[in-house]
C-alpha cells in the first residue's frame, strides 16, 4: 500500500484533541448525571436524582463500549472525521432552529395568555444575541 | 461531485477500509465519497490525489465538466 499522510492537514488544538478522545463524553455523561443528582439531593429528590445519575452513568457505559458503530463513535469524538464533523454541525444548527423556534411560538402563546412572555423572552434574546454574537466572531477569524 | 475514488481504489486492490485507515477518516465516509454524497473538503481531496499519486483534477470532476 502506497503511503499516504494519516493525517489530512487539518492541525488539531489541544481543545480538539481533548474533544475527540474516546473518554470524553462517557465523563462529560457521568458529570453531567453528578451534577443533577446534586441538585436534586439539593432540592429534596435525592431518588429522582439517583434514577437520573443511573441513567447517566448507563449513557456513560454505552458510549464507552459500543466502539463498532460510526454514530457512537462520532458522538463520542474518537471516530470523528471531517464529514462527521459536518453532520454534527448540521445537526446542532437543526436542534438550535427547533429550540428557538419552539421559544417564539411558546413566547407568542404566553404574551397571547396575557402574560409577561417571560422567561421565553429572556431566551429568546439570549438565542439571537448568541447568533450576531457567532457571526461577528467567525466572520472575523474567517 | 463526481469522482473516480472507487475505480482508483479497486484498481489497487484496496477495500474502503484501507484507504479509510490511511487517510484518517472512517469507512463510511470513503463510501459517502464514492457515492457522490459527500463532497470532501480540500486538504482530504489532496490528500486522496497523493495516495492515488494523481491530481486532484483527475480524482474529481465539476458536474457536467468531465
Amino acid at each position: 500500500m502506497p503511503t499516504a499522510t494519516n493525517d489530512v492537514g487539518v492541525r488539531r488544538s489541544r481543545a480538539d484533541r481533548v474533544y475527540r478522545s474516546r473518554w470524553f463524553l462517557p465523563a462529560f455523561a457521568l458529570v453531567l448525571g453528578g451534577g443533577m443528582l446534586a441538585a436534586m439531593w439539593v432540592g429534596g429528590s435525592l431518588r429522582e436524582g439517583l434514577y437520573s445519575f443511573a441513567l447517566m452513568a448507563g449513557l456513560a457505559f454505552l458510549f464507552l463500549l459500543g466502539g463498532r458503530s460510526e454514530t457512537i463513535r462520532g458522538l463520542r469524538g474518537d471516530g470523528r472525521d471531517e464529514r462527521f464533523a459536518m453532520i454534527d454541525t448540521r445537526a446542532t444548527a437543526f436542534a438550535g432552529s427547533v429550540v428557538i423556534g419552539t421559544l417564539i411560538v411558546a413566547w407568542l402563546v404566553e404574551v397571547a395568555r396575557g402574560h409577561s412572555g417571560q422567561p421565553y423572552a429572556w431566551l429568546g434574546a439570549i438565542a439571537g444575541l448568541a447568533y450576531l454574537v457567532g457571526i461577528g466572531i467567525l466572520r472575523w477569524r474567517s | 461531485m463526481q469522482n473516480d475514488v472507487r475505480a482508483l481504489r479497486t484498481a489497487k486492490s484496496f477495500s474502503q477500509e484501507d484507504l479509510a485507515r490511511a487517510l484518517g477518516v472512517s469507512r463510511q465516509t470513503i463510501n459517502s465519497i464514492e457515492k457522490e454524497r459527500y463532497t470532501p473538503s480540500l486538504p482530504l481531496a489532496l490528500a486522496l490525489a497523493r495516495f492515488f499519486e494523481t491530481t486532484v483534477e483527475e480524482v474529481f470532476h465539476a458536474n457536467g465538466n468531465e
